[in-house]
């Protein structure tokens, strides 16, 4: 067939079958077509994006290298060395698995990341040093991968270790130390941007899924006590707002504590996002429970597996496999609602250049363009995992046949 | 050592591996854990409330409130108690729920519908908005709406469109129905809600002689005139009879120096963005929760319903439809029960809500009270929206 008649029958099936798909597809390219004219000539004409150029690094890292929290010495290198290590991580992901999804993964994250090197910032605002840390994102990601390919390293249960360890490291590196002289620390307060809403995403990645499957288990257990604390927690938690719990985390949770007790604001979220969370991550653990077929468990136990064998071997692996797309969806979730740090005013992306626009009268007539600008941001990430979620899903589905 | 341990049995089983003491020891030692936590907290509050005279208690419910509420749909006035201007921003979270819910379900129906379109264009650009909408943060969404909000044109500059809608910066003034002789009204609602009854009953019998003779019986035409002609013959009868209609359409009118809009129903700014933002967010969510369950159904279904002559409007009507719906209503319910709490967001925008409302309280009054009254608000919304998908679930079962 010809490539023309094979686009002419393409065209035939999907657009032009009946007058009636003929009509709404006129119908809909005249409307798509208008909204994108006037969109487009917006976007490029009519918006003024300096905006986004000049809340620059404040998008990314919030007030954390400011004067006022990192007094007579620099600290962007802390999270942009704290970035290498994530990378190298990336990296150790791809060595282990040797290529297909993860290794696409890593090299565009590496190389995404390293672009920002090339900003065209004036050295001033963005000197030699911060480019090439940025640049050294591929260095990072090849280091991880050799790492894994090279060393004894290369494990999935060293990737494990290297994670926690890496987590830790970054902390560390953001938080400082009062003894080490080129370390001082930075109060949690200061930081902000997309760094806090990814670290508390990760917290809550991290800790709402094993709480969700305990959660889980503990509602489908036949203990009536612990059954029932399970259904109390689930139900009260996925019954409220999540920026009620968030701002009683800050106003009514510190008065069960000694007076000055120094709580911290972040703690404070990322408990409260990781608890909301899990008692979502319980519903959809319970629902793939619910869905896996009593013969699998039957079977388990008939060949003398214990209880607790069957459920961490047999029932639980094949129910997290089936509820996959649910769970991201929780994840993503969560990572929107980072967000609503706001109600606890602490200056996550969104809250930090709202802060940043209310301040500055030029910009006051910049709110459309920041706001759409933000979306893009949260898109690409809540974007990137859906779009990892469903290869995994086929890639697990292909394993089935 | 060996006889001490050895000696530790139940029914002459080792205790630590008899599983009903194991079971009953999880479960005392889990309690004792958990209560502890619990009153450790409770206790330490109430000293805190003891020894640093943190406000707490309910005596504040009866004073008066004198704090304006931005917009209200419950009459409100400054003088109105803490409790009754806590019933109004409950009242409009209720409201915001309720039409949020009623424009979501319409506009996913129709997106997942439109994903599932054999239309290449149609099904991509339903794609584009699932997408787009379901994975960016609803704040940022809401922030985006009430800035296009805030850049119509002001009050006395707006768009009127036939007279009767305003839309302007500072909302949208709607015509609507007054009531001038209660009793009549009254009357007309008892006879409406009747015309519905007989209008739905039509519809079932119409409906089950189709199904039964296979005669054209035309239930939803029937059902629905069924409806409007006895609405509207009571209408015209109780106007005869009470010499004033039931209700009276009202238009807005701008009147007075400062071309104040008098009149009508308003919907503020906030709340026009709040919705919007509500709406395409929780809509992206429900078109798939639609389209999955359209496409739950088998095939086979929809093909031998055509085999065997039904029209496609009647094969999705009485055949695709009602088996979707086992797989579509639970999760649509807790799409409902998430757009209500999410609504909680208008406090970020400006409009009053429930939250909002008790955050601006909590200035004045004692915040754990305020709290604890919160919670329990939404607790008891959650409870009802699930035991409205427990007893739908069980009409379908029994």
């Amino acid at each position: 067939m010809l490539p023309s008649a094979r686009a002419e029958a393409w065209l035939r099936a999907n657009l032009f079958s009946t007058w009636y798909n003929s009509a709404l597809t006129v119908a809909s390219v005249v409307l798509l077509g208008t909204v994108l004219w006037y969109g487009l000539r917006w976007v490029f004409f009519d918006a003024n994006w300096s905006v986004i150029s000049t809340l620059g690094g404040l998008m990314v890292i919030g007030r954390y290298n400011v004067e006022a929290a990192c007094p007579g010495q620099d600290c962007l290198w802390r999270p942009q060395v704290s970035l290498l290590l994530l990378t190298a991580l990336f990296g150790m992901g791809w060595g282990i698995a040797g290529g297909g999804l993860t290794k696409r993964i890593a090299i565009g994250v590496a190389v995404v990341v390293s672009a920002f090197a090339l900003l065209p910032y004036g050295m001033d605002t963005m000197g030699m040093d911060v480019r090439l840390l940025l640049a050294a994102n591929i260095p990072a990601v090849l280091a991880g991968w050799a790492l894994a390919r090279y060393t004894p390293l290369g494990s999935p249960k060293w990737l494990a270790i290297s994670c926690v360890v890496v987590f830790l490291l970054i902390l560390l590196l953001l938080r400082g130390l009062s003894q080490v002289p080129g370390l001082q620390p930075v109060p949690v307060t200061e930081w902000g941007g997309l760094m806090l809403n990814l670290l508390l995403a990760v917290i809550g990645i991290a800790g709402s899924l094993p709480i969700g499957i305990g959660l889980a288990l503990g509602r489908r257990s036949r203990l009536p006590v612990v059954k029932s604390m399970c259904v109390v927690f689930i139900e009260v938690f996925r019954g409220v707002p999540l920026i009620t719990l968030l701002f009683m985390s800050v106003r009514i949770v510190p008065l069960a504590f000694p007076e000055n007790f120094p709580l911290n604001p972040i703690v404070s979220a990322a408990v409260v996002i990781t608890l909301f969370s899990s008692a979502y991550m319980a519903e959809n653990i319970r629902g793939g429970l619910q869905a896996l077929h009593p013969g699998q468990a039957e079977a388990a136990r008939a060949l003398g597996l214990a209880g607790w064998q069957t459920m961490m071997l047999i029932s639980l692996p094949q129910a997290i496999r089936n509820v996959i797309p649910a769970i991201v969806g929780q994840f993503i979730s969560l990572f929107k609602d980072t967000s609503l740090v706001y109600i606890i005013s602490l200056q996550d992306v969104v809250g930090i250049s709202r802060a940043f626009i209310r301040g500055n009268v030029e910009f006051l007539a910049s709110h459309k363009e920041l706001y759409i600008f933000l979306a893009l941001v949260f898109w690409v990430f809540t974007y990137g995992m859906s779009y990892v979620s469903r290869r995994i899903e086929q890639n697990l589905r292909i394993g089935e046949r | 050592m060996t006889t001490l341990l050895s000696s530790l049995t139940y029914e002459g089983i080792p205790v630590w591996r008899h599983a009903q003491v194991l079971k009953w020891t999880t479960q005392i030692v889990s309690g004792i854990l958990v209560v502890t936590l619990v009153v450790w907290f409770f206790a330490n509050l109430a000293n805190a409330i003891r020894d640093r005279n943190i406000p707490f208690g309910f005596w504040f419910l009866d004073n008066e409130y004198l704090t304006p509420i931005g917009q209200f749909y419950l009459p409100y006035e400054t003088s109105d108690s803490y409790l009754y201007a806590f019933m109004v921003a409950f009242a409009n979270t209720l409201i915001v729920s309720v039409i949020g819910v009623i424009l979501a379900t319409v506009l996913g129906i129709m997106v997942g519908i439109a994903r599932m379109s054999g239309n290449w264009i149609v099904s991509r650009a339903a794609l584009g908005f699932i997408e787009f909408f379901r994975n960016v943060p609803l704040l940022v969404q809401l922030y985006f709406w009430f800035t296009v909000v805030l850049a119509l044109p002001r009050a006395r500059e707006g768009y009127v469109f036939a007279d009767s809608f305003y839309l302007s910066n500072a909302g949208l003034w709607a015509p609507w129905p007054t009531i001038e002789s209660p009793g009549a009204a009254l009357a007309w609602v008892a006879l409406a809600a009747a015309a519905v009854f007989a209008g739905v009953t039509v519809y079932r019998r119409r409906l089950r002689r189709e199904t039964l003779t296979g005669a054209a019986s035309y239930p939803v035409w029937l059902g629905i005139g069924a409806a409007l002609g006895i609405g509207a013959a009571a209408w015209l009868v109780i106007g005869a009879a009470s010499g004033v209609a039931p209700f009276v359409i009202e238009s807005p009118s701008p009147e007075g120096a400062f071309g104040r809009i008098q009149g009508g129903q308003s919907a503020s700014g906030g709340m026009i963005a709040l919705l919007a933002g509500l709406v395409m967010y929780t809509a992206a969510f429900i078109a798939e929760i639609v389209r999955a369950g359209i496409q739950s159904v088998s095939r086979g279904q929809r093909e031998s319903a055509r085999a065997l002559g039904l029209s496609w409007a009647v094969t999705l009507r009485n055949v695709t439809f009602p088996q979707a719906l086992r797989v579509i209503v639970p999760p649509l319910i807790s799409q409902y029960l998430n757009l209500t709490k999410n609504s909680s967001l208008a406090s970020a925008i400006g409009f009053s809500d429930l939250f909002s409302v008790a955050e601006t309280m909590t200035q004045k009054a004692p915040t754990l009270s305020i709290f604890i009254m919160v919670m329990l608000a939404y607790l008891s919304l959650s409870l009802t929206y699930s035991l409205i998908g427990n007893l739908y679930n069980r009409t379908l079962r029994g």
